[in-house]
């Protein structure tokens, strides 16, 4: 009985986890800094909550488990677009940053473009 | 006087240049939610004193600033090209993993099922006659199934193939209207924000069709280059391109389908600049995963593979074998024919050797020892027989990894289809928020973005890695 308990605070944490990816996804479709910022938050969230599934299923040993693998593969295939996502972005910003980097301070010795400095400029006279 | 004139003329361009102003505002607001329109900022100039006509230093001339940032365009560009890629992909691989459907409902995994039942059956009493006819029903299931899967994979390639000539022809299309709107811009005296628009539009929906790079000319019109290097539109010159059969790709593979190539004007093969958009996901499909799966170009394909080996393993063993277990021993007849003359052919042109009968099937293995059952017992062990029969695999596996590569090309597509496009509206949201801002604000933002997104990127990774461990902590 214990375990089947155990077994439903697992289901429980792997459904919040499930939650918190959704509205990962819900906050990605409407990019800005703050959502950006706000949906590693909750990813930090989802993965305490897994991590709080795997700690139960170790303490109480492996068995089969139709609605959990399920939750497990489903959270899977989210984290796959998710990761694709991440990874096309940073493609597209480092891309972007390069193209304004050489339009702000032209290219290195090397051929590469040049670091950014974004530090104001205080001029004194007198 | 003529200072007065001066002051007069000085006074009217001013009033002419604020009425522009308000216009280029109305245009804004007009063309808040066109595709493709960028605001327009107008800018006032003095101009210089003119000694000889008089004071003339507190006039403004009025110039029409687009905000279009060029690089937020190329951004948005080249995400739109990606997800046409994927969307493609997704479109023509649908009815392709319909065709390698694993489930025992599916033709050939069903009616190899069965014939390996049938064989096990006749294996117990090979002289009955019902169980020779299950053989023989069984196998006409078989090849009936594999002609199917051709003729549905061949439905799929040519239709793949009208695919790609239509994309082109739309690619032709918005290569002629940038070619008109150049002509306008060349003849339009002052830049036009309507005629700059509809480019902007134009340009994301040939994006969406192929990987373009857009060039601006000093006097305002469009270079548009295909995978960076072939020029489709050079101002108010057209270079079409045209989709052909590459009749060499496919030279000693008869029968095979030749592979298609993307020709530029000049005739000369460009296929391999095609990297993303609608086009370069039809032409991967059309040249690659098809010729892998039914032939075509130099590849015989797996489903012809199967065919074959599943033909000459049954037709050996029941040759090799005797129809009597005592001697005079009769050889067995080949249950399955095919064309070998075109090995990608193969799968359509599977059937059962005409006029065969029950009593033709050899079941007998004349040893030594003999044994009355030893060839239909090899037969009904032939799909799980180690190594397999086809390339190490049994028959039901090796179909199983042909599906699993059409699935996971699926599955592929359909996880970056759904992530581009939130790079899309990503890039286009911030195509708006650099609009109009300064490098120094452009590039703040870019970073924050990206920070953000790289904390993401981490917990994503440990989170994936926590998944797998799950996935191993609970058995099936």
């Amino acid at each position: 009985m214990e375990n089947a308990t155990q077994y439903g605070d697992a289901r429980e944490c792997l459904q919040a986890a499930r939650t918190g990816m959704r509205q990962v996804k819900r906050l990605l479709s409407q990019p800005s800094f703050e959502a950006a910022d706000e949906s590693a938050a909750l990813l930090r969230d989802v993965e305490v909550q897994l991590g709080c599934v795997a700690a139960i299923l170790r303490q109480n040993g492996s068995r089969p488990d139709g609605e959990i693998r399920a939750g497990v593969e489903e959270l899977q295939g989210e984290v796959a677009v998710l990761a694709a996502f991440l990874a096309g972005a940073d493609k597209m910003l480092s891309g972007w940053l390069d193209a304004v980097r050489t339009r702000r301070g032209g290219y290195t010795e090397r051929g590469q473009a040049a670091p950014l400095m974004l530090v104001r400029k205080l001029s004194v006279e007198g | 006087m003529g200072n007065l004139f001066s002051v007069l003329n000085s006074a009217s361009q001013s009033l002419q240049a604020f009425e522009k102003a308000i216009d280029v505002t109305q245009n804004n607001v007009t063309n808040a939610n066109s595709p493709g329109y960028a605001n327009q900022v107008p800018e006032f100039i003095s101009q210089d004193f003119q000694s000889i006509t008089g004071i003339n230093s507190g006039g403004v001339k009025e110039e029409t600033q687009d905000t279009r940032n060029t690089y937020a365009d190329t951004a948005v560009q080249q995400q739109l090209s990606l997800q046409g890629m994927y969307q493609q992909l997704q479109t023509t691989l649908a009815p392709l993993q319909n065709v390698f459907d694993v489930s025992a409902s599916s033709p050939i995994p069903s009616a190899l099922n069965q014939l390996f039942q049938s064989f096990s059956q006749w294996s117990t009493q090979p002289n009955n006659t019902n169980y020779q006819s299950s053989v023989i029903s069984a196998a006409q299931q078989v090849a009936s199934a594999f002609q199917q899967t051709a003729v549905q994979l061949n439905q799929i390639q040519a239709s793949t193939t009208s695919d790609i000539q239509s994309t082109v022809a739309q690619i032709n299309q918005d290569a002629a209207t940038i070619q008109g709107l150049n002509q306008q811009i060349q003849q339009s005296p002052e830049p036009d924000a309507g005629l700059s628009a509809q480019m902007e539009s134009t340009l994301e929906n040939l994006s969406s069709l192929a990987n373009i790079q857009v060039l601006k000319a000093s006097d305002g019109t469009t270079t548009v280059l295909l995978g960076g290097q072939t020029a489709l539109v050079e101002g108010t010159q057209l270079n079409a391109i045209q989709a052909v059969n590459n009749i060499a790709s496919n030279s000693g593979n008869p029968g095979a389908a030749p592979n298609i190539s993307i020709e530029n004007s000049s005739g000369t093969d460009i296929t391999s600049q095609i990297t993303s958009g609608g086009l370069a996901g039809l032409v991967n499909v059309r040249n690659n995963l098809l010729p892998s799966l039914i032939g075509g170009g130099q590849q015989v394909g797996g489903l012809n593979t199967l065919a074959q080996g599943l033909a000459d393993s049954v037709n050996n063993v029941l040759e090799q074998a005797s129809t009597t277990s005592t001697p005079p021993y009769q050889p067995g007849t080949a249950l399955f024919t095919y064309n070998s003359a075109a090995p990608s052919g193969i799968a359509g042109t599977l059937a059962v050797a005409s006029g065969i009968t029950g009593a033709q099937l050899a079941a007998a293995d004349t040893g030594p020892p003999v044994v009355a059952n030893g060839a239909a017992l090899t037969l009904a062990g032939l799909d799980s027989s180690n190594p397999g029969p086809v390339n190490g695999q049994g028959f039901t596996q090796y179909f199983s990894s042909l599906a699993a590569t059409v699935g996971n090309a699926a599955n592929s597509a359909n996880t970056e289809a759904t992530a581009q496009s939130g790079l899309v509206a990503q890039a286009q949201s911030l195509q708006q928020q650099v609009s109009g801002v300064s490098l120094d604000e452009e590039a703040i933002q870019l970073v924050q973005l990206q920070s953000s997104y790289d904390a993401a990127s981490k917990v994503v990774t440990v989170i994936d890695d926590t998944l797998q461990s799950l996935m191993a902590m609970i058995p099936t």
